[in-house]
């Protein structure tokens, strides 16, 4: 997958890309999402604890598909809120577009209500990368965490 | 079939949930305890009559100002069927169900303005489905929380539910 770079809240960068040893776990969605985002990070905190100390050589990211809103603070608490070591990132609409089109991310507004404001449909699947920065799996919304955790210790 | 609701409900939540129905507050606390040792057993307790009863409910944490979403059970007694039409929590602005649905890849969401319940049958919101989306929170929820909702049926009738705030 083509590197990526992101700005950090304190404008520090985070590359989206190979780190030998270290595979990346990624998921596109956004805050307001109340079902599907949540569900993922909270099975990504479960595959965390099985795995014990080796996760931590795992980075877990989340990205914003909403960066309108996302801002890369509310981003960055969004992830950190199921575990501390999770990464969240918005990018601006370059580097939001650059890194959607790398992985086949789609995204798109849909009217909500007054109340919730617009909702955004999104690529729902989980990446599983390589330290090298090869795709190694893609994990459909609703696939079991223990899929990931059973292919993540094998690359661990 | 019909889930043992009745007792159920307060031994997977710990006793929070608060039933909001004539018939559990009619029973003896003797009754109540003996429906929990049933329970325990996995065995079906006595069907109540009407209502609407509500259990397995929980609540995702959140920051304050921003979206949560809630899962529960909601069972109608009724011989006839009855929609969940609205609900509501005083630390959310506004609330909404939704329904999740994933076709190739995508997911999307869907506002439910009415959910119906056939007579004697349930509603189950789990992630990946239904559920209520509490919206512009008034505060932060954080695991341990208890929370109040207000679920709002066609036949006229509230069931005010206590909803703990828990991560799965």
């Amino acid at each position: 997958m083509p590197p990526v770079s992101f700005v950090l809240p304190d404008s520090t960068a985070y590359a989206l890309g190979p780190a030998p040893g270290r595979p990346l776990v990624v998921f596109f969605g956004y805050t307001h999402c109340p079902d599907v985002c949540p569900t993922t990070l909270a099975d990504w905190k479960r595959v965390k604890a099985q795995l014990g100390r080796d996760a931590e050589r795992v980075r877990f990211v989340f990205v914003t598909v909403d960066p309108e809103r996302d801002t890369p603070e509310v981003a960055r608490r969004y992830a950190r809120q199921y575990d501390s070591t999770f990464v969240g990132l918005s990018g601006d609409a370059p580097t939001t577009a650059r890194i959607m089109e790398a992985y086949g991310i789609a995204a798109a507004r849909e009217d909500g209500t007054a109340a919730s404001g617009y909702l955004v449909s999104h690529s729902s699947q989980v990446f599983l990368v390589n330290g090298d920065g090869n795709l190694v799996a893609l994990y459909p919304f609703g696939t079991r965490w223990e899929a990931l955790a059973a292919d993540l210790a094998r690359l661990l | 079939m019909v889930p043992p609701f009745l007792s159920a409900s307060r031994a997977r939540s710990g006793g929070v949930a608060d039933l909001s129905m004539s018939a559990v507050r009619s029973r003896t606390p003797l009754l109540a305890a003996v429906f929990l040792l049933v329970a325990g057993a996995c065995s079906t307790a006595e069907p109540p009559r009407t209502g609407r009863f509500v259990s397995s409910a929980w609540a995702r944490p959140a920051d304050s100002g921003a979206t949560s979403g809630a899962y529960l059970t909601i069972v109608n007694a009724d011989s006839s069927s009855v929609e969940l039409v609205g609900a509501s929590s005083p630390v959310a602005l506004a609330a909404e169900v939704h329904e999740t649905m994933t076709h190739e890849g995508m997911s999307h969401m869907m506002a439910r303005t009415a959910v119906a319940i056939a007579p004697r049958d349930s509603v189950v919101m789990k992630p990946g489905g239904l559920h209520v989306m509490l919206m512009q929170l008034t505060r932060q929820l954080v695991v341990g929380d208890t929370i109040a909702m207000t679920l709002r049926f066609s036949a006229g009738d509230t069931v005010v539910v206590n909803v703990p705030v828990r991560e799965l």
